[in-house]
């Protein structure tokens, strides 16, 4: 009866994927990704991932896990598995599944949703669920340290740097997103501004006030923060305020470095804890909204299922369909930041064996179905509206007039006017050029919250409803991850000189602090000053880091794996490690080598070069190109050492050159009862 | 029906608990064998987020 269920989901998945795949001219409703998605994730969930559960990890409840055997009432503590299953999506829930489904859906909704549904459930998920395995199996440890001691310390160090480089992209691309959703945008921008007050209240409360009561001060807080919404309409409209928080690019990119910084350094129980609070709840909050939403919309897709763009020639970003489809979208289908999470709080919360496969690969399947909810948000706009406000000036030209001329002569007609009169309904000046994808979203999910409830009469709250929910859990994003940057900068500096090594030496904290601030601040004004709107470069540079850490995660997976089966099970990281080898390395070739200059950063220096009128900015641009090029050359160059070390590895073991050392712990019988998760 | 809906009431809350670490708040007590004081809710607070917040956040 299982196998049979098992199926029926299998066939009614495969249907409702050729549905959509072979579907052409005719609109298609939401509902059908909706359905694809759901039968394959059940249908992948009972058949593959259980049976790498039961064959290939052959997951042991009887053996006790490191939450059982190291428990300390701290770190390691056997959870509830529906309770580590929330953890784990909350934590692996960030930006990326929202803004790069919304990017990449320039191609046309049917790329992006295959990627998200196919690579999640045969990449994704599977690299997720056996790093967990992996850490589950050595006490918890850290992806650094189980790749320094499976794979040699070559890989260990390597993956370290390569972490450091990516988090500084990751940080200057999100808080660009954030820059591009608020500039000229008094409304999101007050709100956004409101929620530092309200979250040092909100320290300051549980500090002093009500210690401990972390829920009853969010619920106070989100009120707050609904409030900000509202104050934020009359602010827009205020002659005397509207001006302070009328802010260009460059103005905010400022505030948000020096944001940045002061949360870094300052105590973080007096803004950063409160805020990440109030951000894992609102966003996880407004992820049930938005999936209610559209089961109960259902909404018709306006997006046609692929667009003139997979020739990559589009206006969002350039780049074809292959390879820059896939790492456009990497959150949502598979991403090397998972890694760090599943080997980092979550295996050392798992009471029993069997619990992984939910938290693993389940939590996994969540957010693929977030990063759907994203792509079906973004692709229910009228395409015109979707190009209109994801197209840098560079490429549609400067005024309105131009940008809709340019874009309806691309097959997608929009007029100034109907531009203008949305603006209005958002309680925005200007839509245009708002690149980055958070504002196009938002736009999505306010129509469908709108339809929901409210109608049109609530546009504009719900516009700036999902603009606050991304922006604040993006800052979140940036100081907690603006802290973990100064940590590892810390732990690398103190070989050299053991003071800077130390967390609580003042100058040790500020001088980290600010290089990692001016790092991924850098990037971040590169961004806001690049005249194709900044994303065209950051994202795709981001998208290659971030698949590259996965390469690195999905080596480690097959190393353990060779260890324990030889030549028979390796191929399940292998496969999507091989996709993502020649995804990854042929768009970053083609971003450092590409001649066409909104492709290749070198091809685009060389134009700027040939420029007789040689300005400051000029310099600049130049300067930027080959560092972003320098930047991308250096990623291959990590993870080529980490694949090269890996692979001598597994050659070593199945020719039998190499011992096999694993550093498995010992089985130890779990004394674990139920009633104790 | 009921049953199952309390029940999965019981582990919404339980989640937000968790995520709030209003759970880890409660084991740090019964650990240290303490009852809830705002000094004691500080020193948890230290301890707690010196390692929370050394993790990376995901993208």
């Amino acid at each position: 009866m299982r196998h049979l269920i098992s199926a029926l989901f299998g066939i009614v998945g495969a249907l409702a994927l050729a549905g959509i795949a072979i579907n052409r001219g005719e609109p298609v409703n939401s509902m059908w990704l909706v359905i694809a998605a759901v039968c394959v994730y059940i249908f992948s969930y009972r058949v593959y991932a259980s049976w790498i559960a039961a064959k290939v990890m052959a997951l042991d409840d009887n053996r006790a896990t490191p939450a059982e055997r190291l428990r300390n009432g701290h770190d390691y503590e056997p959870t509830n598995k529906w309770i580590v299953f929330g953890h784990h999506f909350a934590a692996i829930a960030g930006p990326g599944p929202l803004v790069g489904p919304t990017l990449a859906a320039q191609f046309g909704y049917l790329p992006g949703t295959l990627w998200i549904i196919i690579g999640a459930v045969l990449g994704g998920c599977v690299q997720d669920f056996v790093i967990l395995f992996c850490s589950m199996r050595r006490d918890g440890k850290s992806l650094g340290q189980m790749a320094r001691e499976e794979i040699g310390r070559v890989g260990g160090i390597t993956a370290l740097v390569t972490v450091l480089l990516i988090m500084i992209i990751l940080l200057a691309v999100v808080a660009l997103v954030v820059v591009n959703a608020l500039k000229g945008s008094p409304w999101g921008t007050f709100t956004i501004a409101a929620t530092m007050p309200i979250a040092v209240f909100m320290g300051l409360y549980l500090r002093y006030l009500r210690p401990g009561r972390v829920l009853e001060i969010s619920i106070i807080g989100f009120l707050l923060v609904l409030g900000s919404i509202f104050a934020g309409e009359w602010v827009a409209h205020s002659p005397a305020w509207a001006p302070w928080f009328t802010l260009s690019g460059v103005t905010l990119a400022l505030c948000v470095i020096v944001y940045g910084f002061a949360a870094s350094a300052l105590p973080v129980w007096l803004l950063l804890a409160p805020r990440d609070y109030l951000s894992t709840f609102v966003k996880l909050g407004v992820v049930i909204l938005l999936g209610v939403g559209i089961l109960f919309v259902q909404p018709q897709l306006q997006m046609p299922a692929l667009t003139r763009f997979i020739d990559g020639t589009g206006p969002v970003f350039a780049g074809d369909v292959f390879p820059f489809c896939f790492i456009t979208i990497a959150c949502g289908a598979i991403s090397g930041f998972h890694a760090l999470i599943s080997s980092g709080t979550t295996p050392k919360m798992v009471a029993k064996e069997s619990h992984a496969l939910p938290v693993g690969y389940g939590s996994m399947l969540l957010e693929s179905f977030v990063a759907i909810m994203a792509i079906v948000s973004a692709c229910v706009l009228d395409p015109g509206v979707y190009f209109a406000v994801n197209s840098p000036a560079g490429v549609v030209g400067a005024t309105a007039e131009a940008a809709v001329k340019t874009i309806s002569a691309w097959g997608f007609p929009v007029t100034a006017d109907q531009m203008a009169a949305l603006a209005k309904s958002v309680g925005e000046e200007t839509l245009f050029y708002r690149t980055g994808g958070a504002p196009s979203l938002a736009l999505g999910m306010a129509h469908i919250f709108a339809k929901g409830g409210g109608g049109e009469r609530l546009l504009a709250f719900w516009y700036h409803f999902a603009i606050m929910f991304e922006a604040l859990f993006i800052l979140t994003v940036i100081d907690a991850g603006t802290r973990v940057g100064r940590f590892m900068l810390q732990d690398l500096l103190g070989h050299f000189y053991k003071p800077l090594g130390r967390t609580s030496w003042m100058p040790g904290v500020i001088g980290s602090s600010a290089a990692i601030v001016l790092g991924w601040g850098y990037f971040l004004y590169q961004g806001v000053r690049d005249p194709l709107g900044g994303i065209n470069s950051l994202w795709p540079l981001f998208g290659i880091a971030n698949q590259l850490l996965a390469i690195i995660a999905l080596c480690l997976s097959t190393t353990v794996l060779v260890k324990m089966h030889g030549r028979k099970y390796m191929w399940i990281p292998l496969l999507p490690m091989l996709w993502l080898g020649t995804v990854t390395f042929t768009s970053a070739y083609m971003k450092i080598f590409s001649p066409h200059p909104r492709i290749g950063f070198l091809a685009a220096a060389e134009v700027l070069e040939r420029n007789p009128l040689q300005t400051e900015a000029t310099k600049t641009l130049i300067f930027n190109n080959y560092l972003d090029a320098f930047v991308c050359g250096l990623f291959l160059v990590l993870v080529s050492t980490i694949l090269v070390d890996s692979a001598r590895q597994w050659w070593g073991i199945l020719h039998g050159t190499r011992a096999i050392e694993s550093t498995e712990t010992p089985f130890v019988p779990s004394q674990l009862r139920p009633e104790e998760i | 029906m009921c049953a199952a809906i309390r029940q999965f009431g019981r582990t919404l809350l339980a989640i937000l608990r968790e995520l709030a670490d209003e759970n880890a708040y409660r084991r740090h007590l019964a650990a240290h064998g303490r009852t809830n004081s705002p000094e004691e809710y500080r020193r948890f607070q230290s301890e707690h987020f010196k390692a929370k917040y050394q993790r990376a956040k995901c993208c």
